[in-house]
Formats: C-alpha cells, sequence, structure tokens
C-alpha cells in the first residue's frame, strides 16, 4: 500500500509538475521572439504619432489594418531576389508588384492598363527604332538608410539578377540586352535585338518596369561578399538586414503572424509622390490555418481586408446586416481579371476532333458553374461574352465583338452539341449509350489538383455535361504536387487520366491580353521538359504563332484590333481549351467597422484605385485614403 | 531481483530493436510516397518564369542541394549521419527554414495543449469512472449513456459544436489563433491571459472526449476488481472499505496508466483536428501540410520524435510494471 | 448458444442501441427504393438551399388563383420590407439630412416613407457613415420602392412575332394558390449542399457507403488481430515476440499518420471506398491483437486445454475448438468497436481531403469536408453539416451501446 501511495503520488507530483512547466512553455515563442521585439521597441520611441502610452506589444486597434488570405504559412524570408520567401505581405513580383516593402520603377493600375511612376519620375519613353527605353528616377525616392535611390540601383540590380540566374534574370534574359545608368537619375533599358535589329520583345521589356524591384545596390554587394558568390545561398539567404524603399518593413514574424511597421521617413510623403504617409501604422496578418477561420475573423471585424474566396459573401450585408462590402455591390462583386481555363489533351482518342471539343464545351453548364462553384462572384458569359480577354474594359476593347459573334456558344446547350456531333459522324455505333470514334468508346478523365474547392466544383459540372450528349467523363483530383508534375511536362504527350485538365490563364497586366494569349496558344512551349508557361495541351498553330510573334512589334491600334480579332476566332474555332469562369486578380472584401475609405467602383479617385487589397500596383495607393471610422 | 534482471534484458533487446526498426521506416515511408517534392518547390519559385532553361537550371540546383538524386540507401546513410548531429536538414515545403526550427516553434503549441488536457481527462475520467463503479445506482445509471455519447463523439464533431456555439455564437471565446489577434508574444499578464483564454475551447475538446473514454474504461476495471473473491472476502472479515479501495484501485488502475502513458507518447501528433478547427498553433497542422507538400525531412523529423516519445514511455511503463505487479515477473517466467 | 441470443436481446442497453442502428439500416435500405433520384444529382443553382418545399413560380401563375381577403395581408407585407430596424435607420438618415427629430414619427409609415422619397439622395455624403452602410441605404430605398401600392403586377411576354412585350397575365394582390394544384415542387427536407445536392438523398446514400466502409474496415481489422492475437497468445515464445514487435511498430508509428501517409500514396485515382476500407483496416488492428492476446495468454492454462494438448490435438484444432469459444463473446464485442471506429477514421481522412473520390459517392466525412470548406458551420447553414454530425454519433452510440449490452450479459459481474 505505501509502495502503491508512493507510486502514485510520485506519478501525480510528475504530472503536475509537467504541467506546470507546459504552461510557460509558451513562453518559448515568446523567447525565440524576443530579440525581434527589441529592436522595434527602440525604433517606436522616437515615433511621436501614436496617441497615450504605447504598449510595444500589442497592436492598436485603430492604427492597424488587418488583412487575411495572402498569408498562409509561416514567412521564411525577406530577400528580395527569391521568389519563394512565402512573404506575402511584401515580396510578390507580378504584373501587379507588391509594393508595400519593395518597390518598382513603375506601378501598374489594371483598371486603366497603364503604368504609373513609383520610384520613377514622369513616364518613360521609347527611342524611335522602339529598341530602347529611358527613364528617370525620381529625386526624391530614398532607401531606408537615407541614401537616394539612383539609376546604378536599378542597373546592379540587373546585372545580379543575370550574373546568378535568379528565377527575374532567367525570366528575362532573352528580352532584355542591359540596363544602364546613364546618369545619377537616369536608366537606360535595352531591349534584345532580333536578326532585323527590331526588339526581340518591347513588351516584355516595357512591362519588367512595373514587374521587378530596385533593390540596393550597397546592401546587394554586402549580400554577395555574405554568400562568397553561390548562387543558391544569394537566393536562400534569409536577408534579414536587407535595405528597402517602401513605406512598410518587418516589425514581428512568428508562426502565428506577420506584422509591419510604418517607416515615418518614407519618401514617398514628398509632394512629388504621394504626399502623405500611410494611413495605418501597422499591417498584420495573422496565420489562418483555412478559410472558414479567416472568414470567422473577417465576420468578427478581427480582419480589415480579405483576399480568400469568400463564398456567399453577399450574405455578410444581406442577411446579417455586417459593414463588409467587396468592389462592387451586386454580382460579381470584383472585377475579373483571369480565366480558369479547362485543357483538352489534343492526343487523346477523339479530342483532336474539333467538333468532340466544341461539343464538350457547348455543353457544360457555365451558370450553374458561376453560380455555384463561384457563388456567383464572376461574370456570366452572358455579361461578358467567350474570347481571350478578361471582362476589363480595357482588354474588352482591344478585339471586335461582332465579328466573332456567330461563334459564341451558350452553356448547356445539349442538342447543339449533339448535332455537331452528329455531323462529324461521332455517333453511337453499338448501342451503349457512348458515342464512339475511330471504333473507341469515349471515355475522358477531367481533372483538378485536390483541395481547390471551387475548380473541383466546376470540374463535376464539365462531367456531369458529358453524360447528356453520350461522352463519358470522370473526374480525378490528384494532389497538386503530383498535378503539377505531370501537367508541366511538355516534352512527351500527357499520360492517360488527363485528357481534360483545368489550369489558370494570365490576369492583368501590362502585357496583357497578348501574354495570356500566348501562354494558351504558343507552340514554343511544346518540347520543355519543365514548362510552367502553358499550352500545357500542345496545342499547335502556324498562324497562332506568326499572330503571336508579330504583336508585340506593331503599334497601330488598329492593325493591333485585327490580329486580336483573329486570335480570338480562332480560339472560338478550334477550341483547344475553353474559358470555364472569370476570377478576380486578388478578392477583395472589406470590413468598415474600424476603417472607411476604401476603394469601391465610383469613388471618385483619381487615377481609380484597383481593388487589389490596397498592397499591389498601383492599388497600393488605397493605404492614403483610409480614415477611421471613429477618430 | 533475478527475475528482474532477465525481464529488463528482455525489454530492453526489444526496445533497441524496435527503435531501429522504427527509424529506418521513418526514413522510407515518407519517401514511399509519389510525386517529386523538388518539382513543387520549383513550380513555386518558378512562377512568373518565361522561359525554360532558367526553370531546368533551378531544378538540378535544388536536387543536388537536397539530394533527391541519390540513391536511397545513400540519402539514408547521410541521413543518419546528420539525425546523430542533431540536424535534421532542410524543411522542402518551407525551404530555407531548417526543420528544426520549424519543428520548434510549433512543438510547444502542441505539447502545452495537449499535456494538461489528456492529464486532466485521464483524472477527471477516472476519478468518474471509479465512482460510479463504487457507487453504482442512479449515478452510474446516468454517467454511463452520457459518457458512450460524448465520447463517440468525433473528434471534429465536438470542435466544430464547441466552436459554434460558443465561439461564433454566444461570442465567449475567441474564434481561432493561440493569443489575442493584436498581441505581440511577450512576458506579461495581458498575454499571457490571452493565451489562457485562446487556450480553453481546444482544451475542452479534446478533454472532453477523453474524459468519455476513461470513464468507461475505469467503470469496467473497477466493476471487475470490485466483484473479486479477495474483496468479498476482506469484507466479510470486517476490513474497512477505505483500506479495500485502495488496493481495488491500484489493481483497477494498471490498465489505465498503459493507456496514458500511451496518451502521453502519442499526443505530440494528436491535436490536429483541434489545431485546424480553432486555427491553433501546433505541429499537427506542420505536419499534414508537411505531408501534402512532400516535406520528407518534416515529415521523417516529427515522426521520429513521436516514435522516440512513444518507445520511451512504453519502455518506462513496462518497467514500473515490473515493479508494481508481480504478476508480470511470474508471468514472464512462465 | 439460443439462450445466450435470448439474453442478449433482454439486455436494454442492447435492445436500445440496437433499435437504433436497425432504424438506420431500414431507412438506408429503404429509402433508395422509393425515391430514385440520383444521390449526387446536381439540381440546385447555386449553395446551400435552406431547407423546406419549393414550388415553381412559373407553374403556380398557370394554377387556378384563388382570392382570399385576409386582414393581415398588407400589414405582413409592409412589416416585411419596412421592419422596426428599418424605420429607426430611416429615421437616422433622416435626422443626418437635417429633418428635425420631431417631426419624424416611425409608427406612421405613409408620412415616414413620404420624408423618405422627398428627402433621400443616394449621392449624398453623411459625416460619417462607412460605404457599407451607404450601401445599404441604397438597397432599402430600392426594395421600398411601390410599397405602398394596392395595385397587382402584369406579367408580360415577348411575342414571337412582333418582338414586343404582351401582357399575358396579371397577379393580384390577394390572389393565393393551392400548393397541391401546382404542377412542379420539390420537397428539400434538408436544403441543399454547396453543389446544389439534395441533402437528404444524399445523407443516406452516404450514410450507407460509410456503413459499407466501416464493415469493410472492421471485418478486416478483426480477423487480422484475432489471427496475430491468437497465434502470438498461444504458441508464445519468439513467436510472440516476433508479433509483439510488429505490434508495437504499429503503436509506435502514429497510425493517423500511416493512414495520411498511404492515403496520399495511393492516389486519389485508387482512392475508392473498399480501397479506403482497406486502408483503415490494415491500420488499426492492434488494439484487438493485444486484447486477444492477452485474453488467450490467461486461457492457455486452463484445464480442458491442458487436456487438448495431451490428448495430442494440433495446435490449429485446439486454437479453433478450446480457445476461440471463449473469446467469441469478445472478439464480437471487438469487431462492433472495430466498425464504429473505422467509420470514424474513413469520416478523419475525409475532413483531411484524403478519402475516397468525390464523385463516385458520397460519404458522410467527404459531407462534411465540403460543408467546412464551404464553410457552413460559420454562415449558419446547419442544415449542411449537422444532420451528418448526428448520424455518424447515432450511428457510433447506437454500436457502442451494443456493445456495453453485449459486455453486461457476457461478463455478469457488468450488470446493474
Amino acid at each position: 500500500m505505501k509502495r502503491v501511495s508512493f507510486v502514485l503520488s510520485v506519478l501525480v507530483a510528475l504530472s503536475m509538475l509537467l504541467a506546470a512547466c507546459a504552461t510557460p512553455a509558451t513562453e518559448a515563442p515568446a523567447a525565440t521572439e524576443a530579440a525581434a521585439t527589441e529592436a522595434p521597441a527602440a525604433t517606436e520611441a522616437p515615433a511621436a504619432t501614436e496617441a497615450a502610452a504605447a504598449d510595444p506589444n500589442s497592436l492598436p486597434r485603430n492604427e492597424t489594418l488587418y488583412f487575411n488570405g495572402q498569408q498562409w504559412g509561416p514567412v521564411v524570408g525577406w530577400n528580395p531576389y527569391s521568389n519563394s520567401n512565402n512573404n506575402a505581405l511584401a515580396i510578390a513580383q507580378q504584373d501587379s508588384a507588391r509594393v508595400t516593402m519593395f518597390e518598382t520603377p513603375y506601378a501598374y493600375n489594371m483598371l486603366d492598363g497603364k503604368q504609373y511612376p513609383l520610384l520613377a519620375d514622369g513616364d518613360y519613353v521609347w527611342n524611335d527604332a522602339r529598341t530602347e527605353i529611358t527613364f528617370k528616377i525620381n529625386a526624391a525616392a530614398k532607401w531606408s538608410d537615407g541614401t537616394p535611390v539612383t539609376a546604378d540601383d536599378v542597373a546592379y540590380t540587373w546585372a545580379t539578377h543575370v550574373k546568378y540566374s535568379t528565377p527575374t534574370g532567367a525570366a528575362n534574359i532573352e528580352y532584355i540586352e542591359n540596363i544602364e545608368a546613364v546618369d545619377a537619375q537616369t536608366v537606360v533599358v535595352k531591349a534584345k535585338l532580333n536578326a532585323d535589329g527590331a526588339a526581340v520583345n518591347p513588351l516584355l521589356v516595357s512591362a519588367y518596369l512595373s514587374t521587378n524591384y530596385v533593390i540596393q545596390k550597397a546592401w546587394t554587394e554586402t549580400l554577395e561578399e555574405r554568400v562568397a558568390g553561390d548562387a543558391t545561398a544569394l537566393l536562400a539567404d534569409t536577408a534579414e538586414d536587407v535595405v528597402y524603399s517602401g513605406p512598410y518593413h518587418k516589425y514581428f514574424a512568428d508562426d502565428t503572424k506577420v506584422v509591419f511597421v510604418r517607416d515615418d521617413n518614407y519618401w514617398g510623403q514628398d509632394a512629388s509622390m504621394f504626399g502623405a504617409l500611410p494611413a495605418p501604422k501597422y499591417l498584420a496578418h495573422t496565420i489562418f490555418k483555412d478559410n472558414a477561420a479567416g472568414f470567422t475573423a473577417l465576420k468578427a471585424g478581427e480582419v480589415d481586408v480579405s483576399q480568400q474566396f469568400n463564398s456567399n459573401i453577399q450574405e455578410l450585408w444581406l442577411n446579417e446586416n455586417l459593414p463588409i462590402s467587396t468592389y462592387l455591390p451586386e454580382a460579381p462583386y470584383g472585377i475579373g481579371a483571369s480565366l480558369p481555363t479547362a485543357f483538352f489533351n489534343l492526343t487523346s482518342n477523339g479530342l483532336d476532333q474539333v467538333a468532340v471539343r466544341k461539343a464538350i464545351a457547348m455543353a457544360v453548364d457555365y451558370d450553374t458553374i458561376i453560380s455555384n462553384a463561384m457563388t456567383n462572384q464572376s461574370a456570366t458569359f452572358t455579361q461578358v461574352p467567350r474570347s481571350l480577354m478578361n471582362p476589363t474594359p480595357g482588354e474588352q476593347a482591344m478585339y471586335d465583338k461582332a465579328a466573332v459573334a456567330d461563334l459564341q456558344w451558350a452553356g448547356k446547350d445539349y442538342e447543339g452539341a449533339m448535332a455537331l456531333l452528329d455531323e462529324a459522324g461521332v455517333v453511337d455505333t453499338d448501342g451503349d449509350g457512348w458515342r464512339e470514334f475511330n471504333g473507341e468508346k469515349l471515355s475522358y478523365v477531367a481533372t483538378c489538383p485536390n483541395g481547390w474547392s471551387d475548380w473541383q466544383a466546376a470540374i463535376e459540372v464539365v462531367a456531369a455535361a458529358g453524360k447528356e450528349i453520350g461522352i463519358e467523363i470522370t473526374t480525378n483530383y490528384p494532389e497538386w504536387s503530383v498535378y503539377q508534375t505531370v501537367v508541366t511536362k511538355s516534352d512527351a504527350p500527357l499520360p492517360a487520366g488527363y485528357d481534360i485538365f483545368m489550369m489558370w490563364s494570365d490576369g492583368a497586366g501590362p502585357t496583357q491580353p497578348w501574354g495570356r494569349i500566348r501562354k494558351l496558344l504558343s507552340s514554343e512551349f511544346i518540347g520543355m521538359p519543365s514548362n510552367w508557361n502553358g499550352n500545357w495541351g500542345q496545342y499547335s498553330n502556324p498562324d497562332a504563332d506568326a499572330l503571336i510573334q508579330a504583336i508585340p512589334g506593331e503599334t497601330d491600334p488598329a492593325k493591333l484590333n485585327e490580329y486580336y480579332t483573329e486570335l480570338v476566332n480562332l480560339y472560338l474555332t478550334e477550341v483547344p481549351s475553353f474559358t470555364l469562369m472569370y476570377r478576380p486578380q486578388s478578392f477583395h472584401a472589406v470590413n468598415e467597422s474600424v476603417w472607411t475609405g476604401f476603394p469601391h467602383e465610383g469613388d471618385g479617385t483619381n487615377p481609380p484605385v484597383p481593388p487589389l487589397d490596397m498592397t499591389d500596383g498601383w492599388g497600393v495607393a488605397g493605404l492614403y485614403n483610409l480614415t477611421l471610422v471613429n477618430p | 531481483m533475478k527475475g528482474y534482471r532477465k525481464y529488463f534484458l528482455n525489454k530492453m533487446l526489444w526496445f533497441v530493436v524496435t527503435l531501429v526498426a522504427a527509424f529506418i521506416l521513418n526514413f522510407i515511408l515518407p519517401r514511399l510516397m509519389p510525386g517529386d517534392p523538388v518539382a513543387a518547390i520549383v513550380s513555386r519559385l518558378a512562377q512568373g518564369m518565361s522561359n525554360s532553361t532558367g526553370v531546368q537550371a533551378i531544378y538540378e540546383q535544388y536536387t543536388e542541394l537536397f539530394g533527391t538524386n541519390k540513391p536511397m540507401l545513400e540519402q539514408f546513410f547521410i541521413y543518419m549521419k546528420n539525425v546523430v548531429r542533431g540536424d535534421f536538414g532542410f524543411s522542402f515545403s518551407q525551404y530555407p527554414r531548417p526543420v528544426s526550427e520549424v519543428i520548434k516553434a510549433s512543438i510547444w503549441w502542441t505539447i502545452a495543449l495537449q499535456f494538461p488536457a489528456i492529464i486532466v481527462g485521464w483524472i477527471i475520467g477516472n476519478s468518474l469512472g471509479a465512482l460510479a463503479a463504487y457507487l453504482k445506482g442512479g449515478f452510474d445509471k446516468v454517467l454511463m449513456p452520457v459518457s458512450i455519447f460524448v465520447s463517440n463523439l468525433p473528434a471534429f464533431g465536438m470542435a466544430v459544436i464547441l466552436l459554434v456555439i460558443f465561439a461564433v455564437n454566444l461570442k465567449w471565446f475567441p474564434t481561432s489563433g493561440g493569443y489575442g489577434f493584436d498581441l505581440i508574444p511577450n512576458m506579461s499578464w495581458k498575454f499571457l491571459w490571452s493565451v489562457i483564454v485562446h487556450y480553453q475551447l481546444p482544451f475542452w475538446s479534446i478533454v472532453a472526449i477523453t474524459i468519455g473514454g476513461q470513464a468507461i474504461g475505469m467503470r469496467s476495471m473497477a466493476i471487475y476488481e470490485l466483484n473479486a473473491d479477495y474483496v468479498k472476502y476482506s469484507r466479510f472479515m470486517g476490513i474497512k472499505d477505505r483500506k479495500i479501495i485502495g488496493y481495488v484501485f491500484r489493481n483497477a488502475m494498471l490498465p489505465q496508466v498503459t493507456g496514458l502513458a500511451l496518451s502521453i507518447g502519442t499526443m505530440v501528433g494528436g491535436a490536429l483536428v483541434a489545431e485546424i478547427i480553432f486555427s491553433y498553433p501546433g505541429l499537427g497542422t506542420t505536419l499534414l501540410s508537411g505531408v501534402m507538400g512532400q516535406d520528407y525531412p518534416l515529415i521523417s523529423a516529427a515522426t521520429l520524435i513521436i516514435t522516440a516519445m512513444v518507445l520511451i514511455a512504453n519502455f518506462l511503463i513496462e518497467i514500473l510494471y515490473g515493479f508494481i505487479d508481480p504478476r508480470i515477473k511470474a508471468a514472464q517466467s512462465d | 448458444m439460443k439462450h445466450t441470443i435470448q439474453q442478449i436481446f433482454q439486455s436494454g442497453k442492447f435492445v436500445f442501441g440496437f433499435s437504433i442502428f436497425a432504424t438506420i439500416l431500414l431507412i438506408v435500405i429503404i429509402y433508395p427504393l422509393v425515391i430514385t433520384d440520383a444521390p449526387l444529382a446536381i439540381i440546385g443553382q447555386g449553395t446551400f438551399f435552406p431547407p423546406g418545399i419549393y414550388v415553381n413560380v412559373y407553374d403556380s401563375m398557370d394554377s387556378t388563383p384563388y382570392i382570399l381577403n385576409l386582414d393581415d395581408a398588407v400589414a405582413k407585407r409592409i412589416a416585411g420590407k419596412l421592419g422596426d430596424q428599418e424605420r429607426l435607420d430611416i429615421k437616422d438618415w433622416l435626422v443626418a439630412a437635417g429633418i428635425p427629430e420631431n417631426e419624424i414619427d416611425t409608427s406612421n409609415t405613409e408620412q415616414l416613407l413620404e420624408q423618405w422619397v422627398n428627402n433621400y439622395d443616394p449621392q449624398k455624403k453623411v459625416a460619417g457613415m462607412t460605404f457599407a452602410r451607404q450601401r445599404y441605404y441604397q438597397r432599402l430605398d430600392a426594395s421600398l420602392d411601390g410599397l405602398l401600392s394596392i395595385e397587382g403586377v402584369t406579367v408580360a411576354q415577348k411575342s414571337l412575332e412582333t418582338g414586343l412585350l404582351e401582357e399575358i397575365d396579371a397577379v393580384g394582390q390577394s390572389d393565393y394558390v393551392n400548393i397541391s394544384e401546382v404542377t412542379n415542387k420539390r420537397v428539400l427536407l434538408l436544403g441543399t449542399d454547396n453543389f446544389g445536392r439534395d441533402m437528404l438523398t444524399e445523407l443516406v446514400s452516404a450514410t450507407a457507403t460509410s456503413l459499407k466502409i466501416g464493415f469493410v474496415a472492421g471485418i478486416i481489422a478483426t480477423l487480422i488481430g484475432l489471427t496475430l492475437g491468437l497465434l502470438g497468445g498461444y504458441i508464445g515464445g519468439t513467436v510472440d515476440d516476433v508479433i509483439m514487435f510488429v505490434t508495437n511498430l504499429f503503436i509506435v508509428i502514429p497510425s493517423f499518420v500511416l493512414l495520411i501517409l498511404i492515403s496520399y500514396s495511393i492516389g486519389q485515382e485508387q482512392r475508392g471506398p473498399i480501397t479506403v476500407a482497406a486502408v483503415i483496416g490494415f491500420t488499426s488492428w492492434v488494439w484487438t491483437a493485444k486484447a486477444v492476446r492477452s485474453q488467450v495468454v490467461s486461457l492457455r492454462n486452463r484445464d480442458h486445454v491442458n487436456l487438448s494438448k495431451l490428448s495430442g490435438h494440433s495446435i490449429v484444432h485446439i486454437i479453433i475448438s478450446d480457445i476461440l469459444p471463449y473469446i467469441a463473446s469478445y472478439v464480437v464485442m471487438a469487431l462492433i468497436l472495430q466498425i464504429s471506429s473505422g467509420i470514424l477514421a474513413e469520416a478523419g481522412l475525409s475532413i483531411l481531403g484524403l478519402g475516397p473520390k468525390t464523385t463516385d459517392v458520397p460519404t458522410l466525412g467527404l459531407m462534411m469536408n465540403w460543408a467546412m470548406i464551404y464553410q457552413a458551420h460559420i454562415l449558419g447553414r446547419w442544415w449542411a453539416y449537422l444532420p451528418v454530425l448526428i448520424t455518424i454519433a447515432l450511428i457510433t452510440f447506437s454500436m457502442n451501446l451494443m456493445n456495453t449490452g453485449l459486455d453486461q450479459v457476457f461478463n455478469p459481474a457488468l450488470r446493474d
């Protein structure tokens, strides 16, 4: 008995001890971040803009702007040369680049298609031969360490990209010959020339100006010294000491949240740029595990700006009277910019026939996709007829709608699809209810990555369409890592199980719609062992290729219109792939319980601020218009 | 003590053999998954790149770095060498964060959530079960069905229901996170209080289910014991109930202690559901996203930790058993 | 045997559990015979339709209209659009627009609406009003249009010849139709899910699939556990040590990790429901094996077994005829527990996205998974997840009750 009670009491004591140790164990994350909070605590002291006693360990609600939907998983690094830092609020070099911490020379505005000067001073100018771009750097632009941004920084950034074969360098080396600093303020970008002496692709050269960051030369040199010339180490460096020019920088980052703090010496408050500091002092992003948690936080007012796909978001203001709104008051609630597309594997039996492809495309019930999968956050094809362009007015104006009007098809057109198939001789010869071609039953697998719910819902609808017209379509959802490995292997025909597969297409950008068309139709990607660009169905058409080659060098708008119309014509006739729905560039929903003044349709801003969560491209101007609801 | 020596040596031998086998399995299993993790990393890096040679170069760079192009056996020896030094390598899915940092960041949250929950659930559950067995009557009739029902609610069901009722509708507790959304971790009362408040719902969702399961088990064991001959004999002899109870519960407790040890061993991976529903930081979701991202080093390291903890817990319990229960020693010599 | 079965059915708990389980089985078997719709057919264009009776509006216009003069119809119609909260909101706006507060009477509908119509300006920027609020007032204004009118509406159709709208019908405010006379209606007892599928039909089909998966997984797990437990427990020695070693390996590598890894490796293509069941079965036999083994260990020294050994019967014969009957009750209970934990395991896997293929058959876990992805629990769409949870709980609860009942029959000490 004594022994038992001894053992038992030892066990109980042990467990209590361990429990007592366990709770303070939550300090461990605090301890590891104590170092991080020391430094910013020091920079907080001089900032006298906050009222009352500032608690360095809690973010004042009326000085912080909360986000969700951008950062899934902890931040890995702060290195602008790398693409894999998982640093959603700071680093994204894309068409509308994220300019909260690092800045590009120009900022793209997807609403009017123009590139507005950010670090640059005034518009950029092509020379007459359209082989060189010249622009000036804004004299007021400064780095976070006080030194001015110079043309040298731009040139050295490019040189570093090339020297270490960074993703940016590899992507642009075939289009940009060199970037030079003529003097301290003037930059000349020389395009690579083809055999005729014309620029290989002037569109991509001008796009570089609004896509890629300018990184300080001095810091780059420090980095190079640190990694001693090793390219992999350069990209893997976490760059905690990076020098930036943007308004925000790191305040705190751990597994549960990331916080940025405003630099009150930000050069953009100069009259030549924004003329003021951005309104929120802190930008914070709690790391949620899934959409549901982020959505709950949005409802509760713990998130101000939401980039998630929030299904049925209109319920929040219609039924629950919450102060939540989107850019547009009615469906589609946002500005569609990209075209998720279903590609056909052109080597599958029957899919090399236009009739079969077009019939399947005609039979799909797009209205159900848009209302069920996207919960009406997409324009319908009646509102924006099918083409290669996104729904923005800029792109819609670039082709002649009337010329292709009779090639359009309505969804769920079972009679039309079956008539098409019957006419082409693709009929059911053995009476089993399924059509055959070349003696083989038409049976396809429609697929998209597992876990991408709106895509999965769309693929279900595609599969259901097949049954109605006598073609057997089943679905399969491999894991993303498997899916991408198979789909991007373009040096061999796609294996079985990928007959109709879904992938994205480009959103809005300065090279659009050309960039998107190239990635949908150009045969230059066939044969690449790791093809991340497009045309995964391996469609090849020399006419299309010729047009795609010709467009970048063309400046006459009438001729461009002609080319684009021809391409749309080709696309709707051949149907190598078809658009399933329209998707916004970024989802953008806001909760006005603390902040107001978010961009919305008809808000009167000029230039109009795009709904890009106020972090991308010209959308960053939205940060300057925010005011408090209760000041 | 002679019998003990044979017993201990036997246990020790199997402990080592199991450890080795588990270690090997921990290495092999993740790598048997189909798909190429390096391709996943490259896809993130290559987004926006328009030419192929660059992508190919990056792909080769990383394959070289992670050693996935070497034969399995060679990879195993490199892995073993590194583990002994405490270097678990780089995480694939969170490159360039090292695995040890990824795990360190999240493991304390999991342990802080699971350990007290398991202990509290165990203590309360066993007490309730024992009481039910001893008191019989009304208390027992109510406790049994309720325990069965609660312990059979799937874990995510319990978590979702708690979330919807207490957090979304009643708003008594926060809906997500390990601490207040506007706080930065530090050693202040405000922060600690926030941690405690956020701790409640995930904690109780685990405890509720544990209580149910433990109560049923303990009740059965206690009833067995209470009906044993020695109890009846002792009662006839006039020995006070209190003295008897001590012996009864000591015997009834044994299987429960085994269960507790195993629970503690597996706790590192076990809070997955609570973490997902409540967006609570911890190792469970890190492990899950590691699996989805085919992050071999992370999976191997995490499962190794779990394996080690379970083995050690198991081993310690078996040794403890040898001291507590003389029948074990006798049975071993059978 | 017969006596045992009699006893079993006298046990209150067992009967209760069994009746719940039997009801579920009956529903699962009979429902598809009565209602033959495909469970995965998408019938709703839109997500999460609430439960109710859906009446086709187009057909109700063809139905005979009946005129009912009800006193409160008008008041109800107005109250629907202009409730107390809306009246207060209108008053707030008018006050902010400059109308003196004492001139506004929220209970006087006509006067309030007149003031509203005269003063409301959608472009007006009221100080301190958020944009969401502005849009709210715009919506309110649109909904109040024509609220007080007593005229009915006209239904027009585009004429095929002229292309102009022609009046074909008029609907008065007091026209009612009898639901049973309307040609097309659909009862959706549990509404639809995020795909637009009938929840009730889908739930029944999913229960059937989950039960199947549970049975297969449970049987496989019990068979493996039984065999290994018997062999290890009876034969002892090295065989026992090896079996215990394998068992320990399976304990030590956390089963859920193993489950996830295997599910992931098999890939979606192969993950039919039966395959998932097999995988679950192969990873969850550990406890059965341990329990059976400890029972056999205590049995193997019994007299009748020694007698058989002396008689020279083979090991297999001894195991089957002398040991198996004594642990039969235990095995049945273990089977029941394995089935219920199999169902739970499948639900858990599906929630993580690693369950069976979505499009072949629905399972309970998959339905939960989609409901969570489309955030049904946060939007208050209880019909999308609560019935599923209750079904899972009922199935496992009833099985455990049966198990407890059986336990009490086989172990009289546990009877209350």
